[in-house]
């Protein structure tokens, strides 16, 4: 799969940021802000039923 | 090379590429593609009369160019075995034969042109890597006039306008004017030591000394070359290294202390103008040089993340191949049975690359002397009753050490005990709970888990630790007597891939209002990609969480190395704070939560379970 920007979320200081991810090229994702590992990469927001 | 060439134990084979390596420690099977030389190297007596005759002239890649070589040659002086070799991509053509001319003056007729590529197959107990590096092309530093300035060199290039072996014979000349140049120039870390987004931030460990080597050689031919060295700072850390440089200073080199901005050509003698600050005295200088050398760096090869497939390796976040342990185990790989030489691992001069074969070569022969390996006490195994042939773990398994099962003949899963290393990613990975590691076995772990919450839960913190980085990295903080708080609770895997989903769940479940799971950063992971996975279940968890209503946040993840004892009490510091903030009420509604949603769960694969028996 291609790498593509996705949305990442630091559970540790609550700071969302935008980057890529590549499924098939794992890499240490850190904060930007605090430097934490845990961030979190937010899943694609459900498309409006409506 | 010669020695090894003639060796009756040795067989080498030249100009060969490894296509496929499968197997285990003690039973590798390794495919070799013999390329086609279209010359046979054991008729061959190096007469050079087919490059006599030979109308194609292309660059020399081992003159860096500066020569040309014919399309059948001596790929260099001191080849082995010492036979020509022809280039079909440089010859006129073979289909239809256009040319022809070196196979009739061939006395011995080795010249063949319908050979072709070989595949052979060889068995071996152990595999010895050493691969090597590649240099690093300074095109891009575009101030320094490389590839613009004819006159403006790099160090490889350097090497072989100076050796007698050359293309000048050894005559140290400049392009532009075949003339010895008056006064020389060295820019040392080209592409070393550079944070700025172009070359490589780490040292390449063997620039500094050969510039020094190269002063040296231009001092005892050509005495009174006026040469300037520009540096960030000398690294002569070898035995003897130091005197060497003195020597070249008390020679008349001159060392400024600086790296110059700027490179500019006079358009009239080709003469290069260097601006550059000299940050001893603070001044910025101009220096005008006949001929700049630039000390380039060394990268890993372009095909090093093949290399790291066909051996399943890791590499550093340099590229290069890391080893299993880099104190402990500086010349093992983390697959059993292969041993790392040279270049491939990291930058090194030859001295070091020698002294890690010999380590390598003794490694290699224990193992073979000893005719059997211990297999490791932890290592996977697979409930047949449980396994549906899905196969996962044998795609997640980083050491290829599970063969994939087959759900039409039943086939299961085969661990093959030798290659597992015990990382525990299968067995986290499994949706069956049909892997179960020896030792670490999921009962032993839940056990754990219970045994910590079972007084106060709320108010402990429940970290699950990698048994090589985060776990040392509390002992670290223990014995470097750093404060952290007393609520922590560890437990201890081997790897962070064998945390399982269920396990933290578990946490939650009963009660903990803070889990963390640590492991070892990327490049340090002792079970090559093993800690990829607990990034991705961690993604699944926080999804988890997060449907279910509890805070993900709740859930921690930190890469702590063994060195880390800081990270590792301020982590702990962290924790203590986000467990301030979780309230009763919200534990209450995460446990019932939790609760609820295995009760679905179970109900749901109970549907599936019947849904199943009754289509069979």
């Amino acid at each position: 799969m291609a790498p593509r920007e996705v949305l990442f979320k630091c559970l540790n200081c609550m700071h969302e940021y935008p980057g890529m991810f590549d499924m098939d090229n794992v890499t240490e994702r850190v904060c930007p802000k605090c430097r934490s590992n845990s961030v979190r990469r937010l899943p694609k927001p459900k498309p409006d039923k409506k | 090379m010669m020695d090894v060439g003639r060796h009756p134990n040795v067989e080498m084979l030249t100009f060969s590429e490894v296509e496929q390596v499968t197997g285990f420690v003690g039973n590798f099977n390794v495919t070799v593609r013999k390329k086609a030389r279209y010359v046979n190297p054991d008729e061959c007596t190096s007469c050079d009369e087919c490059t006599k005759v030979c109308p194609v002239a292309v660059p020399d890649e081992y003159q860096q160019g500066f020569s040309s070589r014919k399309a059948i040659y001596l790929p260099f002086p001191q080849a082995v075995p010492s036979s020509y070799i022809l280039n079909m991509e440089n010859c006129l053509g073979n289909n239809p034969i256009a040319c022809g001319k070196c196979q009739d003056v061939c006395e011995k007729k080795c010249i063949n042109y319908d050979d072709s590529d070989e595949l052979i197959n060889i068995e071996v107990g152990v595999i010895i890597a050493a691969t090597g590096m590649e240099v690093y092309d300074p095109t891009e530093y575009d101030e320094y006039g490389y590839t613009r300035y004819e006159n403006v060199i790099t160090s490889l290039e350097f090497e072989r306008l100076i050796c007698a072996g050359g293309p000048t014979e050894g005559h140290f000349i400049r392009p532009t004017d075949r003339e010895t140049p008056k006064s020389i120039g060295f820019i040392q870390c080209v592409g070393s030591r550079s944070t700025d987004g172009r070359g490589n931030p780490y040292c390449s460990n063997i620039c500094c000394m050969n510039t020094v080597k190269d002063t040296l050689l231009l001092c005892d031919h050509y005495s009174g070359v006026e040469i300037k060295v520009f540096y960030m700072d000398i690294r002569a850390f070898g035995k003897g290294f130091e005197d060497l440089y003195m020597r070249s200073k008390e020679e008349g080199v001159k060392y400024i202390r600086g790296i110059p901005g700027e490179v500019v050509e006079n358009s009239d003698n080709k003469n290069l103008i260097l601006t550059v600050e000299n940050t001893t005295t603070g001044k910025l200088e101009k220096h005008d040089l006949e001929m700049l050398v630039l000390s380039q760096g060394v990268i890993p090869r372009k095909d090093n993340a093949k290399i790291r497939q066909l051996l399943t390796l890791s590499t550093t976040s340099d590229g290069f191949i890391m080893e299993s342990h880099p104190k402990l185990k500086p010349v093992d790989a983390p697959t059993k049975g292969i041993f790392l030489a040279g270049c491939m691992e990291s930058p090194k001069d030859v001295k070091d690359s020698v002294t890690q074969s010999g380590a390598a070569a003794a490694r290699a022969s224990i193992l073979l002397n000893a005719g059997e390996t211990k297999v490791e006490a932890i290592t996977s195994m697979v409930d047949p009753d449980k396994c549906n042939y899905c196969g996962v773990c044998s795609r997640v398994c980083p050491y290829n050490a599970i063969l994939a099962p087959d759900k039409k003949t039943k086939k299961l899963p085969t661990i093959i005990q030798a290659a597992c290393a015990g990382c525990g990613a299968c067995a986290s990975e499994c949706q069956q709970d049909a892997i179960y590691m020896r030792h670490f076995r999921d009962e032993q772990l839940t056990a754990q888990v219970e045994a910590i919450l079972a007084e106060d839960p709320y108010k402990q913190l429940v970290v699950f630790a990698c048994n090589w980085c985060s776990y040392a990295g509390g002992d670290m903080a223990g014995t470097s007597r750093l404060q952290y708080p007393t609520a922590c609770r560890l437990i201890r895997t081997m790897c962070s891939g064998r945390v399982d989903e269920k396990f933290v769940l578990q946490a939650f479940k009963l009660g903990a209002p803070m889990v963390l799971v640590s492991g070892c950063h990327f490049t340090d992971c002792h079970y090559i990609s093993a800690v990829h996975w607990t990034q991705k279940r961690m993604d699944r968890l926080w999804n988890k969480l997060d449907k279910l209503g509890i805070r993900p946040e709740r859930l921690q993840l930190e890469w702590i190395s063994a060195a880390e004892g800081q990270k590792f009490a301020k982590v702990m510091r962290n924790m203590e704070e986000k467990l301030a903030t979780v309230t009763q009420e919200e534990i209450e509604y995460t446990m019932k939560a939790l609760a609820e949603d295995e009760e679905k769960e179970k109900v749901k694969k109970q549907k599936k379970d019947k849904a199943v028996e009754v289509s069979s």
